[in-house]
């Protein structure tokens, strides 16, 4: 009965492949605002974002704007529950929301390489030592702008060059940038000896991060500056609440996909069905169940849906995987990553989708009046 | 005991104001291996009555009974298991699922039974056979003549091996050559197969090559042979 149902669906191709592609870009569209929305979410939650604290200077929240002395690590490396203090210098082409934002993170080189959640894909930790004007690129900067191992890149005022790729378990990493500290810090226009953007703190074993928090605030209130120190996660969704909003009301669109496809899917089923409604009298009259006559209707919706709903995941996923897409604010950025949990639940909205657009003309079928359709004409 | 035994089968329909009643307590036993017609004006319930034989239509008064299963008392489910294994339908427009080829079309009974694939190509093969038709077994519906289209019909309900076999006006959508060919072929059923067939019909001539014509007047059956029409 399965290839009844196939070739049903391949008598009215024009009607199946429009259907499909509508079901396609629809998902596109889903698991497009289904990755910047897991994007989000592992931007303000995991170990990277739980268990580090960015102290920035109070009330500053542009990276161009935040200046803390560089000193400060040591008074902050005093604090109880503190592991590492990393000072960065943050450069970025664009402090509003931009979905090309290059962000230059200028910190010891050493620091980088033990602290950071990166791995080389390409090039080596010793040329990045080597040379004053030596990045890492993360993987995403290098995928969207074309960066290769050796190739000179420069923005704005600031000109590197590209020694390594990295990649990261923490795909935000990946839109950055890693320069040595000294660097960054004397790029022209910057000025910045002795001054670094921010320190990254990371805790030690089970010390409260508020706590800890507190305490670096309380200590440097004295200080030239004063801070303002948040996890990781709290002060990227902070730094970003103008993009989160944004994202928040991006995720309806993400549902009004899966709602498109549910009217597309459920008409194209409904016309079908209505097109062959003395087609199921027949199966019917011959020894089809009713419940197999919906089984039949249920299996053509799903196959639609599936199939547009699978091919436009593919086409996000495979989107999303070459164009290193990234969108950020302020030094923050949210990567768009292709991910197993957008597949799975691409494919699970589509199948379900599929079963509920068919349900009205499954019981169509099922309950067909056999006597008056098989009079008429 | 008969085949098909229906039992005081009253059936009422409502036009507007008017209740017409088509079949007004009719009692009809079938034997097996009969070739029975049914005739009638047009509008006497001559379809009706095979409608509620097949399980398809319920009466509003009586019982029907097939092979000491009583229809009239089965769910739609049931019933169409019950067709599917026990009676063949013979539509005046063939009906035939015009995305399948011949083999697909008369294989379709096959599939809901428990049959093995070998089992399945078989039937399917013998009944193709049976009307002749074995090398249009590729060809789809639209490829195929009024005659052999019908000819599929008769294969698919056939393939499944049915205790009875309901045709209703199986020639009326057929020229008179055809027609012919496929009044042999349903006489062929009935002698070399012994398959019970019950027949509605309007032509006296088609009507002739049943074993036992019977005709439907007033909401009553009389017994065509010893009253012709």
């Amino acid at each position: 009965m399965f290839r009844y149902v196939l070739k049903t669906l391949w008598r009215h191709r024009t009607r199946t492949l429009l259907t499909v592609t509508g079901a396609a870009v629809a998902m596109f569209v889903f698991c497009f605002v289904g990755s910047v929305q897991q994007g989000l979410d592992r931007l303000t939650t995991g170990e990277d974002a739980d268990r580090s604290l960015i102290v920035f200077q109070e009330n500053r929240f542009c990276p161009a704007s935040s200046r803390l002395p560089v000193d400060y690590a040591n008074r902050i490396m005093e604090i109880e529950g503190v592991a590492e203090v990393v000072p960065i210098q943050v450069w970025t082409n664009n402090c509003r929301a931009s979905l090309d934002i290059v962000v230059f993170n200028g910190a010891d080189p050493n620091q980088i390489q033990t602290n950071r959640p990166i791995t080389l894909v390409d090039g080596t930790w010793s040329d990045f030592e080597a040379r004053r004007d030596a990045a890492l690129v993360g993987r995403n900067v290098a995928q969207r702008r074309g960066i290769k191992i050796g190739d000179q890149f420069s923005i704005g005022e600031i000109s590197v060059k590209v020694v390594g790729i990295f990649q990261s378990d923490v795909p935000s990493e990946e839109n950055l940038i890693y320069t040595s500290l000294e660097f960054l810090q004397f790029t022209r226009g910057l000025d910045a000896t002795g001054l670094v953007t921010k320190h990254e703190v990371l805790l030690a074993g089970d010390a409260d991060p508020d706590r800890v928090a507190s305490e670096i605030d309380e200590a440097l209130r004295a200080g030239p500056v004063a801070t303002t120190t948040r996890r990781k996660g709290a002060f990227q969704a902070s730094t970003l609440s103008d993009l989160v909003d944004l994202i928040g009301f991006a995720h309806w669109l993400g549902y009004a996909c899966v709602g498109l496809v549910l009217a597309l899917v459920a008409t194209t089923t409904v016309m079908s069905v209505q097109d062959r409604i003395k087609e199921y009298a027949v199966l019917q009259t011959i020894g089809v169940r009713p419940l197999r006559a919906m089984r039949l209707v249920l299996t053509e919706s799903t196959l639609l849906c599936l199939l547009g709903g699978l091919i436009g995941t593919g086409l996000a996923l495979l989107a999303l995987g070459l164009g290193g897409f990234a969108i950020g604010a302020e030094g923050v950025t949210i990567a768009f990553r292709p991910s197993v949990g957008l597949l799975v639940s691409g494919a699970i909205v589509s199948l379900i989708v599929g079963i509920v657009s068919g349900i009205a003309p499954a019981i169509q079928a099922a309950t067909v009046p056999i006597v008056r359709e098989l009079n008429q004409p | 005991m008969a085949l098909v035994a229906l039992n005081a089968v009253t059936k009422t329909f409502t036009k507007g104001e008017e209740t017409i009643t088509p079949l007004d307590h009719v009692d009809l036993d079938i034997q097996a291996g009969d070739f029975v017609s049914l005739m009638g004006p047009s509008g006497t319930g001559k379809s009706t009555l095979l409608n509620l034989v097949s399980g398809i239509d319920q009466p509003d008064a009586g019982t029907i009974a097939v092979d000491g299963v009583e229809v009239t008392s089965l769910s739609r489910s049931q019933l169409a298991d019950w067709r599917a294994a026990n009676l063949g339908y013979i539509f005046q427009t063939h009906n035939l699922i015009p995305v399948l080829t011949t083999y697909e079309n008369v294989e379709l009974p096959t599939l809901l039974l428990r049959l093995s694939a070998s089992e399945r190509r078989q039937r399917v093969e013998l009944a193709l056979e049976a009307v002749g038709l074995t090398d249009r077994a590729s060809h789809y519906p639209r490829q195929l003549s009024g005659g052999q289209e019908q000819r599929v019909g008769i294969a698919r309900a056939i393939v499944a091996h049915p205790k009875v076999v309901v045709a209703d006006e199986p020639t009326g959508s057929l020229d008179k050559k055809t027609s012919d060919q496929i009044q042999i072929l349903l006489q062929r059923l009935n002698r070399e197969l012994d398959i019970t067939l019950l027949m509605v019909t309007h032509d006296t001539e088609v009507a002739g090559i049943a074993t036992r014509r019977l005709v439907l007047e007033d909401g009553k059956i009389v017994d065509g042979l010893a009253n012709p029409v």
